[in-house]
C-alpha cells in the first residue's frame, strides 16, 4: 500500500500532464483532421487534372492494386479512372511509389484510357538534392513521358529529349533519380494493365 | 537571468539577451538540425522560426507554471512530454492549414522535439522563473532564433536563386549558385557567419 501511494505521490503530476496533453492533441486532431484529409485529396486530384486535362472527375476504379518493390516488400494503389463530361473514360491515374536517390519518390502517373500511351507524371513528394535529383519536376524530363509507349521505357544517357519514343534521356547530373523515375513507371505499369479489366479497356478505346 | 524580474528594463534585457548575447544558433550553437536543413530560402525558415516561438512560448508557459510541482528526477520527462504536445499541435496546424509550407518543412517540424533550445530554456529559465520572465524569455529567443535562420535563409535563397522571399531582386544575368540551395551551402554560409559573428565580438571585448 505503501508502495503505491509513493507512486502516486511522485508521479501524480504526470500521470495528470499526460492526461490533459493526450486529450489536447485528441481534440485538435478531431478538429483539423477533416482537413488535412481534405488537403491530401484536393493535392491528388489537382495533380490528376493537371494531367488529364479532360477530365472533369475521377473515381476509383480498382482498390489496392499490390505492386512488388525492393526486397520484394509490396505496396498497394488504387487506380482513378478519370471521366470527361460526357461520362465517359479519359485515362486512368494512379499513385506510385520508388525508391530514389535520398529518399522515396511518390508519384502520381497517368496513362490514356486505352492504357496504350503514358499522359505525363507529377511528382507527389521527394526528398532528391535540390538542383539535381529534383529537376525531375521540370518540364525538359517530364515532357518526354507525355505520349511515350505505356510499357518497357529505357533510361539513356544521351538522346533527343524531344522525340516521344521509350527512351528517356537522363538528367545530367541526375542519373539516378531519372532512373528511379522510370523504374517506378516500368514496375507500376504492367502491374496496372494486368488489372484493368480487358473489357473496359475495350470499351474505352471505341 | 533569474530573479531579475521585477521591473521593466530587466525584462527587455531578459528579451534583447536571446537576440545578441545568448543567441541560441550564433552564441550557444544550438538548434543546429533546423539551422542547416530549412534555410535554403527565407519562407519556409521563417514558418520554421514561428514554429519554434510558438512551442518555446507554450512549453515555458507550462513548465513556468507547473516549476513548484516538478520532481527533480522526473522534470526532463515532463519538459519533454509538454514540448513534444506543442510539437505535435504546430504540425497538425501547419497540415491543416499551411498545407505547402508543411511539405517543404517535412520532417523537421517533429523534430523541434528535440530542438536543443526549447529544453534549454525549459531547464535554465522556465523551471526557475515566474510566468512573466518565462515569457520573455520564451519571446527573445524565438526571435533570435528566427532572425538568424532568416538571415542564413536570406544570404542562401539570393545567392542561389537571385530572389528573396520568392521576388526577383538579382539581374537576369546572374548565375545561380546551386550549391548554395545544397547542404554544403548552408555549412558555408553558417559557418562564414559564425566567424563574423565571433570577430565581431572579439573586438568588442
Amino acid at each position: 500500500m505503501s508502495n503505491i501511494k509513493h507512486f502516486f505521490h511522485q508521479s501524480w503530476l504526470l500521470i495528470i500532464s499526460s492526461f490533459c496533453f493526450g486529450l489536447l492533441i485528441a481534440v485538435t486532431n478531431a478538429a483539423w483532421s477533416p482537413r488535412i484529409q481534405q488537403n491530401e485529396k484536393d493535392k491528388l486530384n489537382n495533380l490528376m487534372t493537371g494531367l488529364i486535362t479532360e477530365a472533369r472527375n475521377f473515381e476509383i476504379t480498382i482498390e489496392g492494386v499490390e505492386v512488388p518493390g525492393k526486397k520484394g516488400k509490396i505496396t498497394k494503389t488504387d487506380i482513378y479512372q478519370a471521366l470527361d463530361d460526357s461520362g465517359s473514360s479519359a485515362g486512368f491515374a494512379f499513385v506510385a511509389i520508388g525508391a530514389g536517390f535520398a529518399d522515396k519518390i511518390k508519384l502520381v502517373i497517368a496513362v490514356d484510357a486505352k492504357c496504350e500511351k503514358f499522359l505525363g507524371f507529377k511528382v507527389l513528394s521527394s526528398n532528391e538534392t535540390p538542383g539535381f535529383g529534383d529537376r525531375i519536376k521540370e518540364d525538359y524530363f517530364g515532357n518526354q513521358f507525355k505520349k511515350a509507349p505505356a510499357g518497357g521505357l529505357q533510361l539513356v544517357k544521351t538522346g533527343d529529349p524531344e522525340t516521344i519514343d521509350s527512351e528517356i534521356v537522363a538528367i545530367s547530373g541526375a542519373t539516378v533519380s531519372s532512373e528511379a523515375v522510370v523504374k517506378i513507371f516500368n514496375a507500376y505499369i504492367d502491374k496496372v494493365k494486368q488489372q484493368l479489366p480487358e473489357k473496359e479497356l475495350k470499351t474505352n478505346g471505341q | 537571468m533569474a530573479n531579475k524580474t521585477s521591473n521593466a528594463p530587466l525584462l527587455g534585457e531578459t528579451f534583447v539577451v536571446g537576440l545578441w548575447r545568448e543567441n541560441p544558433v550564433f552564441r550557444l550553437l544550438l538548434g543546429m538540425c533546423p539551422t542547416l536543413a530549412v534555410t535554403a530560402a527565407v519562407k519556409p525558415a521563417f514558418t520554421m522560426g514561428l514554429c519554434v516561438i510558438f512551442v518555446l512560448l507554450c512549453s515555458n508557459i507550462i513548465v513556468s507554471l507547473m516549476r513548484n510541482l516538478l520532481k527533480p528526477h522526473l522534470r526532463i520527462l515532463m519538459f519533454t512530454l509538454t514540448i513534444s504536445t506543442f510539437v505535435t499541435i504546430a504540425d497538425l496546424f501547419l497540415r491543416a492549414f499551411q498545407p505547402r509550407m508543411s511539405e517543404i518543412l517535412g520532417p523537421y517540424v517533429p523534430l523541434i522535439i528535440v530542438n536543443c533550445i526549447i529544453i534549454c530554456r525549459a531547464e535554465a529559465c522556465a523551471s526557475k522563473n515566474p510566468l512573466l520572465v518565462s515569457i520573455i524569455d520564451a519571446l527573445g529567443m524565438g526571435a533570435g532564433f528566427t532572425l538568424t535562420l532568416c538571415v542564413l535563409a536570406a544570404i542562401r535563397e539570393i545567392l542561389s536563386t537571385g530572389a528573396i522571399w520568392e521576388i526577383t531582386i538579382l539581374p537576369a544575368g546572374f548565375v545561380p549558385w546551386a550549391a548554395m540551395r545544397m547542404p554544403v551551402g548552408a555549412f558555408i554560409t553558417l559557418g562564414l557567419l559564425l566567424g563574423l559573428v565571433n570577430l565581431a565580438t572579439k573586438r568588442k571585448a
